[in-house]
């Protein structure tokens, strides 16, 4: 993940920047059960890195056995380049948020955030009741240091549970799904404030979440998990517009995904229509209701031209779909539509496949779906040459 | 962990195993010929020793279907707490019903009262079914004053059976209620809506939930009555002697090797109840979380119909049965240490505990060193008891492998009887053994503090270890990765928000010493060791009198040592 073709993860730290946190070929079994299997991935300082998937897919268990909590049954995992094996969570310097906060029940807001300075000093040389106040200040609750966690909200717990977690000046921030438990618009307005705590500090972080809304929103990177393993580790503008197989594609946002074969009548040549002056080139596909072309870009190109006879896996975003465009595209039935405010999220029915476009007016009947050949993406190709 | 696991094996597995090994070697050489006399002896086991013996099958099932049958003490103890349990459940799930299904003042108080019973001192219960079903007990006064005839209860089946059903009913009724209390109301909703019937409802949502809990009562009941000491010393004798009380009969007359054998082979029994039970137990687990429980009726609704009546109707009944089971022999024990030889009202059975006190020869138990003794072996055995409970909760509500296995050797102790640890400790420790040239021997004090913790630790475990298990587990993680070590986290977190089961731990701890009797007598015999229970038995020999007033003074220090736990208890938690 070294280049970055599409020049989005402005944001995101120098990719020369040191390596804070290493995992290589990291397993999990529990009683034979896999739970995380055959993780790399490497997170550098002061990134804002970001685990993703349906909920089963290994995400909080990766975590967990970052923070200490579980050993793995495979691999290795280093900070700063050192063997983590065998150090307990309370020597890793860490700092863990829960979905549920985990605030102690039996201390004050205070005493919460100051529990964690009773085994190290408090960073900069100040004392301990500077630094929770520092803290109380970093997460906008100034004054409530004697309250109890029980007459707070959710999402002051959960900025508590924040600072409660910073004030020991760990090297690595671990949030568990932080905001799952709270309403959709308070989440929206933490997660600015999240990252824009996490920039200040400049703190390496590692966020689990099942929300990939979320996650395109909040990260320098992220990885897309399934079944244990990350199938994509990217930032958010390659995941979504470059998703690297067809779970990460359906997973990451609204798609829409065609399956066919490559056919002949493709000469080869540069026909692309969307004017960068790229190599690009387009190959028929039959999708068994007719033949679309789509265009075949970046790296593929060198390594791995399509051929007639092969299998072709691609998809095309709701935004791409153009209804009206009889061109390059197919006709399907309306089954049913959404009306979410700005847009109208209709379903279409096509080939017993199911078809999402996004319009302004409403639609009925059978319509003509059509999309520019640069707005479908392959993901994925199984070749018949044996 | 390593220092609970020494003080399990040195006063509780070490001792029992020497009981064990005890019963198979005879003269030096290994054999099973004791079992197989016990086996064979009509005495233990009736008609079914002939089965062992080796006599047709079909022979024995007619004999035992025979009105004259005999069936051995083995068979008797069974058959007592066969009938035991068919009574305690028979009182205690109306309670369950009572409890769940309805609201009604002192409710939550009630609910909590049903585990006194089970840690009254069981001697005084004893005293108090004596001075109830007793010749010159209060309910022959009561029919007497009725014109009724007298009726003799005392050394019968149906005093121990009744005794039996204090003890244990508010045990069936507890966890009965407990799964009464978890059956999620949504799920009777949904089958009312789904077009059953509230019979119907009944029937196929709440009772499979409730069955379970009220199998595990009966299987603990079972248990608990099979090794039932105490209650039959005093109200059955020698006549309607258990194996327990024969086992004790046995080591008095030193007559080690048969005792053992038989220990062994009731704790055989005992464990096969159990482990049929646990078996069936993992075989219906099941969680319900974040429920709804089905709301309670008032108990007194204010225009009742007839269909509303009838089940209160039923209730109040019920009530009054309780009331006269449970209140009768606490009642008549204050009573009768009030109650002068001409049915008076005076203080002179505490003035002989007094006397005695002053006067008692070194050979006489006096009342003093009894309470005395009892206070320093529950604060002492209540030590022992809470770290070991602790942290045997901790190791058991964690989730590895082989907790199970960990789970039921911890646990052993609970299902093993006092006559069994009490010979072990006696036979084991007391009497010495020869470590690497020395021969070391505990003191008998010593012995029954050891005896006392592993008769409590049990029940610290079993008040800390719900608290543990709903413990947020991410609580525990925060503040290890806060830089707290496991052991800190303990202190600093999971203890201060489970306190009030240590103090409950403790208190339990306490009144299982004050009121454990069975390997308190074996180990204080001809000791300087005994207790105010001991004392209650020594007394009760010879007059009833005495021995309520003894009942009373136990009575109240434990009543008074319950208070001080409290505070102290209190105390400590707002450090």
């Amino acid at each position: 993940m070294g280049s970055d073709p599409l020049g989005d993860g402005a944001s995101a730290p120098d990719a020369d920047a040191p390596i804070a946190v290493e995992l290589d070929g990291v397993g999990k079994q529990y009683d034979g059960t896999v739970a995380v299997e055959g993780v790399d991935m490497r997170v550098r300082e002061g990134e804002f890195f970001t685990l993703v998937g349906p909920s089963g897919c290994g995400k909080t268990t990766t975590l967990r056995l970052i923070a200490g909590f579980e050993a793995p049954t495979e691999g290795s995992i280093r900070f700063g380049g050192a063997d983590v094996a065998g150090v307990p969570p309370e020597d890793r310097n860490v700092g863990v948020v829960f979905q549920n906060y985990a605030l102690f029940p039996h201390m004050t807001v205070g005493e919460n955030i100051g529990y964690g300075l009773r085994f190290a000093d408090p960073p900069g040389g100040v004392s301990r009741e500077e630094r929770v106040r520092e803290l109380l200040e970093l997460v906008d609750l100034p004054g409530t240091a004697d309250r109890d966690p029980e007459s707070l909200s959710g999402g002051q717990r959960q900025r508590v549970a924040m600072a409660r977690a910073l004030a020991p000046g760990p090297d690595l921030l671990l949030l568990d799904e932080p905001m799952s438990a709270l309403d959709a618009r308070l989440r929206e307005r933490l997660r600015v404030q999240v990252r824009a705590i996490q920039a200040e500090l400049g703190i390496t972080t590692v966020y689990v979440t099942h929300d990939q809304e979320e996650a395109l929103a909040i990260s320098d990177r992220v990885a897309v998990m399934r079944g244990g393993t990350p199938e994509q580790v990217a930032p958010p503008r390659t995941v979504y517009r470059r998703p690297a197989s067809q779970f990460v594609a359906e997973f990451v946002g609204d798609n829409n995904v065609f399956e066919g074969v490559v056919v002949e009548g493709n000469d080869g040549r540069d026909d692309a229509v969307d004017g960068t002056g790229s190599s690009a080139r387009t190959v028929p596909v039959d999708v068994g209701d007719g033949t679309l072309r789509v265009e075949i870009g970046g790296e593929a190109i060198e390594t791995d031209v399509p051929r007639p006879g092969d299998r072709l896996t691609f998809c095309v975003r709701p935004q791409h779909l153009r209804v009206g465009r009889t061109e390059n595209g197919v006709r399907a039935d309306v089954e049913s539509a959404e009306f979410l405010g700005e847009t109208t999220r209709v379903h279409l029915s096509w080939e017993g496949e199911e078809l999402v476009v996004r319009t302004e007016d409403p639609l009925e009947g059978t319509v003509a779906v059509g999309f520019d050949p640069a707005d479908a993406h392959v993901v994925d190709e199984s070749s018949n040459r044996g | 962990m390593a220092a609970t696991v020494a003080v399990l094996v040195a006063v509780f597995y070490y001792p029992v195993g020497t009981v064990l090994v005890e019963s198979v070697v005879v003269d030096g050489v290994v054999t099973l010929g004791v079992f197989v006399e016990l086996l064979r002896d009509p005495f233990y086991f009736g008609e079914l020793a002939r089965l062992f013996a080796g006599e047709n099958p079909l022979a024995v099932a007619r004999a035992l279907a025979s009105p004259d049958r005999r069936l051995g003490i083995v068979g008797f103890t069974a058959y007592q707490a066969g009938l035991s349990t068919v009574a305690s459940v028979a009182l205690g799930v109306p309670a369950a019903y009572l409890l769940a299904r309805f609201e009604f003042p002192g409710r939550r108080t009630i609910r909590s009262l049903t585990i006194v019973p089970f840690v009254l001192p069981s001697i005084m219960v004893a005293v108090g079914y004596v001075a109830t079903f007793g010749r010159n007990g209060t309910l022959n006064a009561v029919l007497t004053g009725l014109g009724l005839p007298t009726v003799e209860l005392m050394f019968t089946l149906e005093a121990i059976v009744i005794a039996h059903a204090f003890y244990n009913a508010p045990l069936v009724a507890r966890v009965t209620t407990a799964a009464w209390e978890s059956v999620d109301a949504s799920a009777v909703e949904t089958a009312r809506s789904l077009g059953a019937g509230p019979v119907r409802a009944f029937v196929d949502v709440v009772a499979p939930q409730v069955y379970p809990a009220v199998l595990m009562g009966a299987a603990l009941t079972f248990v608990f009555t099979f090794g039932t000491f105490p209650i039959v010393l005093a109200l059955g004798g020698f006549e309607l002697a258990t194996v327990e009380v024969f086992i004790y009969r046995l080591v008095g007359d030193l007559n080690y090797a048969e005792a053992a054998a038989l220990a062994v082979v009731e704790l055989v029994i005992s464990l096969s109840v159990l482990a049929a039970y646990l078996r069936y137990e993992a075989a219906q687990t099941v969680t319900s979380r974040g429920i709804r429980p089905l709301p309670r009726r008032s108990l007194f609704p204010p225009a009742p119909t007839v269909r509303e009546l009838l089940p209160r109707l039923g209730l109040a009944v019920y009530v009054v049965v309780a009331a006269l089971v449970f209140l009768a022999p606490i009642a008549s024990m204050l009573l009768a240490s009030v109650t002068g030889g001409d049915g008076g009202l005076t203080l002179d059975h505490y003035r002989f505990l007094l006397e005695r006190q002053r006067t008692g020869a070194a050979f006489q138990v006096r009342p003093w060193p009894a309470v005395r003794n009892s206070l320093v072996f529950a604060a002492a055995s209540a030590l022992v008891a809470l770290p070991m409970g602790v942290i045997v909760a901790v190791a058991t509500t964690r989730q590895y492998r082989g907790r199970t296995l960990v789970a039921a050797v911890a646990m052993a102790p609970f299902a093993v009887s006092g006559i069994l640890v009490g010979l072990g400790l006696l036979r084991g420790l007391v009497f010495g053994v020869e470590v690497a040239g020395w021969r070391i021997a505990v003191a008998g004090s010593a012995a029954v503090v050891a005896a006392h913790a592993v008769a409590g630790y049990p029940f610290v475990v079993r008040t800390v270890a719900p608290g543990l298990e709903s413990l947020d587990r991410s609580l525990v993680e925060s503040a290890r990765s806060l830089g707290a070590s496991r052991a800190r986290v303990l202190r600093d977190v999971e203890l201060p928000l489970v306190w009030p089961g240590v103090v409950a731990g403790a208190a339990f701890a306490v009144a299982i010493s004050m009121g454990e009797f069975t390997a308190t007598v074996v180990l204080a015999a001809g000791a300087d060791a005994y207790t105010m229970p001991v004392a209650i038995e020594r007394f009760i020999g010879r007059r009833l009198g005495p021995a309520t007033a003894m009942g009373v003074v136990l009575l109240v220090v434990t009543g008074l040592s319950f208070v001080v736990i409290e505070r102290l208890g209190g105390e400590y938690r707002g450090l």
